[in-house]
């Protein structure tokens, strides 16, 4: 018998979802697909299931096998790939003897001292956690070191190697450095987590919900917006899911605000105008960043609703459920999801029990108003 | 030439679903089989990622 990754199955309206274990994908499939693909995996033969299917389609024996093959082929055998990456070796690497900026960023009552070697790997890092900076002390729960050598960007925890990433990579250096801070502030292991979503978390509370949108469809805006309308920033850009619990956790950096927003918020957050502007030529894009009204950066809330975010200029209030096979395909992409079977099930499940929306806007009032609707109306844990 | 490509793109030219089904006949029912053959790949990031706010052009 052929040896098969180990498979999860999830149907969700009228799809079926399938994740591969030995992959980390997720597949979406007519419900009839995955039913061969579970047989195929439960060793059952070609020849028997193409039969069944040939008399449920009433076409001939000889097609179906050719499909029944092909499928395997293409979705068991193409994926029995090993890791390629090449592997560093970092034996030779040690930490340089004087870093030229330190910063010491209190977070509850945890203090992080973050060493930099020049402005460079600060400017990575720093701008988004600037508000959280205290006077230099002599005692710190935790250090982190970064810094950049030989075109290579540097991790080290409490003086352990966490990894190097080059500067094409450097969304994932960034990535880790809010892992292992989030880590940090709740006590927890990369396997205590669902996953981590590109989105935006806002809390009345009680519960959270999440926004999600392409870049430039005005997350942040939003976020901003409800902030200052009496909502919880819970997380920008960054939203990590636990486990356990299922619900999102709070995580401390800053709302980065694109220039274009600017109009729309000063009024409302007059700070806007003198905090510093950060120019990200390579992305085309000017940011100034904007504290989160979260104080208590322990919280952590369940989520039971998606709401895909886009402001339009002119457009009317589009408010509407929306597919969650079409959510899905939105979210998998842009999230990291934990490769462990049991949680990748855990997140199945709990993508099945949401609610997903597209809230399409150019009035602000509104937006904010049919926010406060959903977190009123369907109220559920 | 050209003038092959026009004709392709005009819209009575165009047919529905239905007609088209019909038109095939017998083969109608491998679009079933089509079907089932369509499928989403969707792969997660490999790591936890922040959105690329990268000042400059690299190290």
């Amino acid at each position: 018998m052929k040896k098969y990754s180990n498979l999860l199955y999830k149907t969700i309206e009228n799809k079926t979802i399938v994740w591969f274990e030995n992959s980390n994908e997720y597949l979406v499939l007519e419900n009839t697909t995955a039913d061969i693909l579970k047989r195929l995996s439960k060793g059952v033969s070609v020849k028997k299931i193409a039969e069944v299917l040939s008399k449920k389609l009433a076409v001939p024996i000889e097609k179906t096998i050719d499909f029944v093959l092909d499928l395997e082929k293409k979705l068991f055998i193409a994926k029995d790939f090993s890791d390629s990456e090449i592997i560093n070796d970092y034996r030779d690497i040690t930490l340089p003897k004087v870093f030229h900026f330190v910063k010491f960023y209190k977070v509850n009552n945890t203090i992080f001292k973050v060493s930099y070697l020049n402005e460079k790997e600060l400017s990575y890092v720093h701008p988004k956690f600037d508000h959280l900076v205290v006077d230099q002390l002599n005692s710190f729960d935790y250090e982190f070191h970064v810094f950049i050598n030989n075109n290579y960007i540097f991790l080290y925890v409490n003086k352990k190697f966490i990894g190097s990433w080059s500067s094409k990579e450097i969304h994932y250096f960034q990535g880790k450095f809010s892992m292992e801070l989030i880590q940090k502030i709740h006590q927890k292991e990369e396997k205590d987590w669902m996953g981590v979503f590109h989105a935006s978390a806002v809390s009345d509370g009680k519960k959270s919900i999440m926004f999600l949108g392409d870049s430039g469809n005005g997350k942040s805006t939003s976020l901003a917006l409800l902030q200052a309308n009496g909502f919880t920033c819970l997380a920008d850009d960054f939203v990590p899911m636990d486990i356990n619990k299922k619900e999102v956790y709070s995580f401390p950096a800053s709302i980065s605000i694109k220039k274009n927003s600017l109009k729309t918020l000063l009024p409302i957050y007059p700070e806007l105008e003198t905090t510093a502007e950060y120019n990200f030529t390579r992305l085309n894009k000017i940011v100034r960043y904007l504290k989160p009204n979260n104080t208590n950066f322990f919280e952590h809330l369940p989520c039971n609703e998606l709401v895909f975010i886009k402001y339009e200029k002119d457009s009317d209030l589009i408010f509407e459920e929306i597919s969650k096979i079409y959510a899905f395909q939105q979210l998998v992409p842009d999230s990291w999801l934990s490769p462990i079977q049991e949680n990748a099930q855990i997140f199945l499940d709990w993508f099945a029990s949401l609610t997903c929306y597209q809230l399409t806007y150019s009035n602000n009032d509104e937006m904010i108003k049919t926010v406060s609707r959903i977190f009123n109306t369907k109220y559920s844990i | 030439m050209k003038k092959q490509l026009k004709n392709t793109a005009n819209k009575s030219q165009q047919i529905s679903r239905k007609d088209a089904l019909k038109k095939i006949g017998n083969y109608g029912k491998y679009v079933a089989l089509t079907a089932l053959g369509t499928y989403m790949i969707l792969n997660p990031q490999k790591a936890q990622a922040q959105s690329p706010e990268d000042p400059g052009t690299g190290f």
